[in-house]
């Protein structure tokens, strides 16, 4: 695609929820937008948290306005994005090392920013979450939810692409186009090809989350933010229905969150230098800290298969007379940087949270249309994601086949088109998951689909426990055969286990150990997938 | 931090599971039977998603004989087949079929059907009414109900053998089971002249009824769990009261009491399980341990075919029969590759399931008639039925094999029995 | 019950250690808590593949130069070519013919259509004297319609890459239609069962040879000869062009069934194996195991004059990792494994993954160690041994084998 001659209202720098969330709202008011990301949709933070939809709860008690934010955004996601929700509702619990008196000031608290707190009696909470701590001595059950990352910032780009606009990923900006002190356009590369293109808007929107700080300073500007890494554990299966919490001040590692067949225990948070914001390792001491405080939530957490660890980077931001970053908000931050800086045609959005992506991207696009004379109204509250136009179907799964109704809970009603009419398309590639050849062709067909990495988010395509033993070969011989490009597709085997690697090394014990060694005994032992990689092609 | 990550606990570990791949290996369905996802699919994948939304529950579950074998190739100890067990009776909906009630009832429809034995097998093997079975019933026609005998083992012992009981150094108590009952007593008089001979009185429960692997099979759980507590009551009296081991002639029996009890009813067997044996492994272990000595016929010859049943594989005792067999002088054994023959209980007796279960049994069938033996033997029953009707060779409980093969009389003089 | 002795496990190292005490009368019995690694069977033996990340050509040198902890430096590089002789008859006697010798590697074809050095290969798989030719200029790789465990466009890829022209057909097979039906239980295992059936075999080669034309050799996936090569052969003999198979993702044909065979043999020549069952306690007392319990057999003990360990790696569950520590599940013996969980592996997947290596520690006999000292009964064979990296070495198959051999030859004398 070369875009080069097409002048576009706006482009959208970043692929994470914001930016997803920002073209859609541009698209929706009839801007014309390219969204650009330099690598993966949702390759940032936002394919690295709990996959929780707050309540709200956890800032009521510190931060009103988030928690707030929370509740408002919460009760529209649940309406706008239903195939990407699962309404399980969460638990704060007070253990008896706690102090219950603040059960009350959570609840106070609560109550004020207009989040539902009911205190149950502990018995009760062990009768609707099996999974909780047995010792717990309060407990109260808020609206709290669990939500795809992935699928939901899909849902965006389709919905921004369906109102015309132009989504690239794997491009990343490597400069801006200035003229004047206006923000022109920007250049980007191609990932795969190398090429240099250049793009050019009216309005550039920067919604790369931690990474918006690098943008900035490619247009000379400087904003003061604070990486700060949070990692997490994923386990096998669901040991919870419901979102547990630790009813105290927030801390460590006191969320744990059931996501599709997993559950994950989050998070940490330290400072991290922004050179390492590309590579985040979890270290043995976070991995032991996200384990005992996990085992206060849910004892069975103690004796569950951890399947691998994972980290993500929050982007906070620092108030600009604040450069030592101890006043940091979690609140959102809209710069307009003509204002702040004197650079016309040129948006930051960034802190927040997942939760708030939608009002972010509002804010954001208010700004622009603002700058473009564009009086259109925001309508992204009210008007549902592609997938979750209707209610949720009958629960007739039963009749239907195991992958359909695994796609379903990726794909909402987009699912229809998914062609599973043969005995091909049903075969399962991801037995763990459950997707079959159909979705795999409906995610390269439709969902910018470009490597096995990605093709994981759209699909969870070896996201089960055995990490891609055998899924992982035959969805890299699928993308071979329809890129026609065998190499390729055998580098990104290799990239892919070894992303997978990545993530099961800080946890590699048990099962886990045992299952990296059959992997390894499969790919390296039996097809020899480190000397394919290493051949020299076209040598005869 | 003193247990964490030390040891891994799930239902059935099923989160073990390393997705090798080897139970579809040795699952004999998936092979011939395309609806079936196989144990992999069917027990720890499933699983998973069963845990988010019971909606993932698959009714080709049903389709599973619970045989067991994809349990004993895991290399994981992941109990497969009582996940899928499990998932059934935690989600099935459907209420059972006349016929399925009728072929799991094997106790009920057993005594009426001895006290009219002559009529029932008469009418039983006649064209017309095996016509009506197969339309009427769903059980198909190809099979041959297993005859039912006109005098129930129980009626037997009480007037034949009960007395005399008494009179002996040690004791057992003996589960029988419905096919010994009904159908073939002349296994229970095996057993009793065999322990007899060892010098061990034999017994009858208080109360025995049918350990329920057909009820659980069929769906029907409370009923099974009602008549398994009954068992557990009167083998805790007969071993804590009355000091008197239980033992069976039954591998499948044996194995629903000490293991598909705890792990699938939830019936409670403590006391009762380490107490209950294949009347082969008590005898053998008398042996091993030189509290009984044998001594067999001159002029026994016979060559026999061991099939290790799915439940004996399990339990992993096939080697007691085994080793019993090979002590027998007169006595060749070649034993069968491990293979299902397919009936499992009363699965093979479906008309929907005719084709599957024949076609599963196959390679142990064409194994038989290679391996030309007199006999085949198996500790299994309904093994018994399916053998004997798709090969033609007549099978053989080791306990019968053993009775024929001992010099009673020598026998006797050896345990001191007078 | 009494044995001559006992093996643990039932795999590759512990079914050959069986074979060799069995052949010369002893009673063995070997404890086998279910199946074993060879499912996931390339079809090759492989006794040195690899050394510094240079493909091995004369395996037999090459591991005279192998440090001293390498099983192979134990047994002796001398008595390598005997015992790999041993090995290859061995396989012979219990049905399973294969060609190689120890003396210089051939190259076996993988799914990911690169070659990989092998010692002995199954008969009628692919391979080639050399690493970076074929010896075909014209082959006809032929898939079965709806099988994905085997990437076809890989292989075909790999060979082009080697000089050879090839053509990639599918052929469709009503008998597999049930098979292509099942979303996921279309695996070469399943396919093979469908072609115990003669008329099926036959149905397959009319379609490959209605396929292929005008070729020097036909290769297809490994989805034949599920109980013995009866099927194989049938092929080959129906098919005109030469035939070969190529090895398929897991489950692999060719190892349930050497398995198989081998097991068949081991109880022909009198071994009792007892499967699905698991050694739960063993008995020690100084330097001698007295018995040991199954979880099966429970009471009744098992007792003989030697017990054999041959129980694999991790994933065999012949070691086990826990958060704290590696260990030896079964008598706790000493291990070579690194005491701090974070050097157990390391970043980068396909590189030298430490706890590859990892395992019990024996004196040059291939007693463990226990505390120190050996345990005098007592030997330690194949995958549960440390001192080497199958994956990187390519000689996970030959220690297996090779191991067991060596210690059955000392129990033996």
């Amino acid at each position: 695609m070369n875009n080069n001659n097409k002048h576009y209202d706006v482009i959208v720098i970043g692929g994470g929820i914001t930016g997803a969330g920002v073209a859609r709202d541009c698209a929706m008011r009839g801007l014309s937008v390219l969204l650009l990301e330099r690598f993966d949709f949702t390759n940032g933070a936002t394919g690295r948290n709990h996959g929780l939809m707050h309540s709200g709860a956890r800032y009521a008690v510190t931060d009103k306005e988030s928690a707030t934010e929370c509740i408002k955004e919460n009760m529209i996601l649940r309406k706008i994005a239903r195939h990407c929700v699962e309404e399980t509702d969460g638990l704060f619990i007070t253990l008896p090392e706690d102090d219950l008196a603040y059960q009350r000031t959570f609840v106070d608290a609560c109550l004020a920013a207009g989040i539902r707190a009911d205190i149950i009696d502990p018995a009760e909470a062990l009768a609707i979450e099996p999974a909780v701590n047995p010792d717990l001595i309060g407990a109260v059950r808020i609206p709290d939810a669990s939500i795809d990352p992935f699928r939901l910032t899909v849902a965006n780009v389709i919905d921004a692409r369906l109102h015309g606009a132009d989504a690239l990923n794997y491009h990343e900006v490597t400069e801006f186009i200035i003229n004047q002190n206006r923000v022109k356009g920007v250049k980007a590369r191609d990932q795969h090809t190398g090429q240099i293109k250049e793009f050019r808007a009216s309005v550039t929107i920067n919604a790369a989350g931690i990474w918006g700080m690098l943008i900035a300073q490619k247009a000379g500007i400087t904003i003061n933010m604070f990486p700060a890494k949070g990692a997490l554990l994923i386990f096998g299966h669901r040991v919870n229905k419901m979102v547990i919490n630790r009813c105290r001040k927030p801390a460590n590692a006191d969320i744990l969150v059931p996501d599709d067949t997993v559950c994950v225990i989050g998070t940490t948070s330290d400072r991290v230098p922004i050179e390492t914001v590309d590579d985040m390792r979890v270290t043995d001491q976070e991995v032991q800290l996200l384990l005992s405080e996990g085992e206060k939530l849910a004892p069975s957490l103690a004796t569950t298969r951890i399947l691998r660890a994972y980290a993500g980077v929050r982007p906070l931001v620092a108030a600009d007379n604040d450069p030592s970053g101890r006043n940091i908000s979690r609140g959102i931050v809209c710069l307009d940087h003509e204002e702040r800086d004197g650079m016309a045609g040129f948006i930051t959005i960034t802190g927040g949270k997942m939760m708030t992506y939608r009002l972010m991207a509002q804010i954001a696009t208010n700004l622009a249309c603002k700058k473009l004379g564009n009086n259109a109204t925001c309508d992204t509250d009210t008007t549902p994601l592609p997938g979750s136009e209707q209610i949720a179907t009958q629960r007739d799964g039963a009749k239907r086949s195991f992958a359909f109704n695994a796609a379903e809970g990726r794909h909402g009603t987009y699912t229809s088109k998914i062609k599973l009419d043969t005995d091909a398309d049903r075969a399962l590639v991801c037995e763990c998951e459950g997707v079959s050849v159909g979705e795999i062709k409906y995610a390269v067909e439709n969902q910018h689909v470009h490597n096995l990495l990605s093709l994981r988010r759209r699909t969870r395509v070896g996201m089960g426990t055995c990490q891609g033993k055998l899924c992982a070969c035959r969805a890299a011989a699928l993308l071979g055969r329809f890129d026609n490009n065998i190499p390729k597709a055998q580098a990104d085997l290799a990239q892919f286990l070894d992303e997978r690697w990545k993530g099961i090394k800080p946890v590699a014990w048990g099962s886990t150990l045992r299952e990296a060694q059959l992997t390894a005994t499969i790919y390296q032992g039996l097809c020899g997938l480190d000397k394919a990689i290493e051949r020299k092609e076209g040598s005869k | 931090m003193t247990k964490t990550q030390l040891a891994s606990i799930s239902d059935h570990n099923f989160e073990q599971c390393l997705k090798c791949s080897i139970c579809t290996v040795y699952c004999p369905v998936a092979a011939v039977n395309p609806a079936y996802p196989g144990p992999k699919q069917a027990g720890p994948d499933g699983e998973r998603y069963r845990l988010k939304d019971p909606k993932f529950y698959d009714e080709a579950l049903k389709m599973c004989l619970n045989c067991k074998r994809c349990e004993v190739a895991c290399p994981s100890d992941v109990r497969i087949a009582d996940l899928i067990q499990q998932a059934r009776m935690k989600h099935h909906s459907h209420r059972p079929k006349l016929r399925d009630m009728m072929l799991a009832s094997t106790d009920l429809v057993g005594s009426l059907a001895t006290v009219v034995a002559p009529v029932t097998n008469f009418s039983l093997g006649l064209k017309p009414v095996k016509a009506v079975m197969d339309t009427v019933m769903a059980i198909d026609k190809h099979r041959t109900f297993p005859a039912y005998a006109s005098q129930k083992f129980e009626t037997w012992f009480r007037k034949n053998a009960e007395k005399r009981q008494n009179e002996f150094a040690h004791h057992v108590s003996y589960f029988h089971g419905c096919y010994v009952n009904y159908n073939f007593p002349q296994l229970g008089q095996d057993l009793v002249t065999v322990m007899n001979a060892l010098g061990y009185g034999v017994h009858l429960l208080e109360k025995e009824k049918c350990c329920g692997v057909a009820l659980i099979a069929n769906g029907m759980y409370n009923q099974a769990r009602k008549q398994g507590e009954t068992n557990m009551a009167s083998m805790r009296k007969s071993i804590n009261q009355q000091s008197r081991p239980v033992i069976t002639t039954s591998s499948t029996c044996t194995f629903t009491m000490r293991d598909e009890y705890p792990e699938l009813l939830g019936v409670n067997n403590d006391g009762v399980r380490n107490h209950l044996s294949l009347a082969t492994r008590f005898i053998f272990n008398l042996v091993d341990e030189g509290k009984v000595k044998l001594a067999f016929r001159h002029d026994f010859k016979m060559r026999v075919a061991y099939h290790t049943a799915c439940h004996m594989q399990r339990m992993g005792w096939a080697i007691f029969s085994t080793e019993l067999l090979r002590m027998i002088p007169g006595l060749e054994l070649i034993e069968l590759d491990q293979n299902c023959c397919g009936i499992s209980g009363t699965y093979g007796f479906k008309k929907e399931n005719y084709e599957t279960s024949q076609a599963i049994g196959a390679k142990l069938f064409s194994d038989i008639d290679a391996a030309k033996p007199d006999f085949v033997s198996t500790d299994c029953e309904t093994c018994k039925w399916q053998i004997e009707m798709s090969t033609g060779v007549k099978v053989l409980n080791p306990i019968s094999i053993l009775a024929q093969a001992l010099d009673i009389e020598k026998t006797r003089q050896l345990n001191g029995v007078n | 019950m009494k044995f001559d002795t006992i093996i643990m496990g039932g795999g590759l190292s512990g079914l050959t250690c069986g074979i060799a005490l069995a052949k010369k009368g002893r009673r063995v019995a070997i404890v086998a808590g279910g199946q074993n690694t060879l499912h996931f069977y390339s079809g090759s033996m492989e006794l040195l593949g690899s050394v510094d990340d240079q493909d091995v050509t004369h395996p037999i040198e090459a591991i005279a130069a192998l440090n001293e902890n390498h099983p192979y430096s134990k047994i002796g590089a001398q008595h390598i070519a005997s015992l790999a002789q041993q090995a290859q008859a061995l396989l012979a006697d219990a049905g399973i013919k294969t060609t190689g010798d120890a003396s210089c590697n051939h190259y076996r074809i993988t799914p990911m259509g690169v070659t990989k050095p092998a010692w002995l290969t199954l008969d009628g798989l692919a391979t080639t004297s050399h690493p970076d030719a074929l010896p075909w200029k014209k082959v006809c790789l032929v898939n079965l319609e709806g099988f994905i465990d085997y990437p076809i466009d890989f292989v075909a890829h790999g060979l082009r890459n080697l000089g050879a022209q090839v053509e990639t057909p599918t052929v469709s097979l009503e008998c597999l239609k049930q098979a292509r039906r099942s979303a996921t239980e279309m695996r070469a295992t399943n396919l093979a069962k469908v072609f115990t059936n003669t008329s099926n075999v036959a149905r397959l080669a009319d379609a490959i040879n209605t396929a292929c034309n005008d070729t020097e050799a036909v290769l297809i996936p490994a989805v034949l000869g599920y109980d013995n090569d009866d099927a194989c052969n049938l092929l080959k003999a129906q098919v005109k062009a030469p035939l070969y198979f190529l090895a398929t993702l897991p489950p692999a044909v060719t190892g349930v069934r050497i398995n198989a065979a081998l097991k068949h043999y081991f109880q022909m020549l009198g071994g009792r194996f007892l499967m699905g069952d698991s050694v739960e306690n063993v008995v020690i007392d100084g330097d001698k195991v007295t018995h040991i319990n199954t979880t099966k057999l429970q009471a009744m003990s098992l007792q003989a004059e030697q017990y054999v360990l041959a129980t694999g790696s991790f994933m065999s569950r012949g070691l086990v990792a826990d958060f704290e520590r590696i260990y030896e599940p079964l008598m706790n013996l000493d291990t070579d494994a690194p005491q701090d969980r974070e050097q157990w592996s390391k970043y980068g997947m396909m590189g030298d993954q430490p706890y590859m290596s990892c395992g019990v520690v024996t004196d040059k006999d291939f007693h463990p160690l226990k505390d120190g000292s050996p345990l005098a009964n007592v030997y330690a064979i194949g995958q549960v041994l440390g001192g080497h990296n199958p994956i990187t070495m390519g000689d996970g198959t030959g220690v297996s084998m090779l191991t067991a051999l060596a210690v059955a030859n000392a129990i033996n004398s």
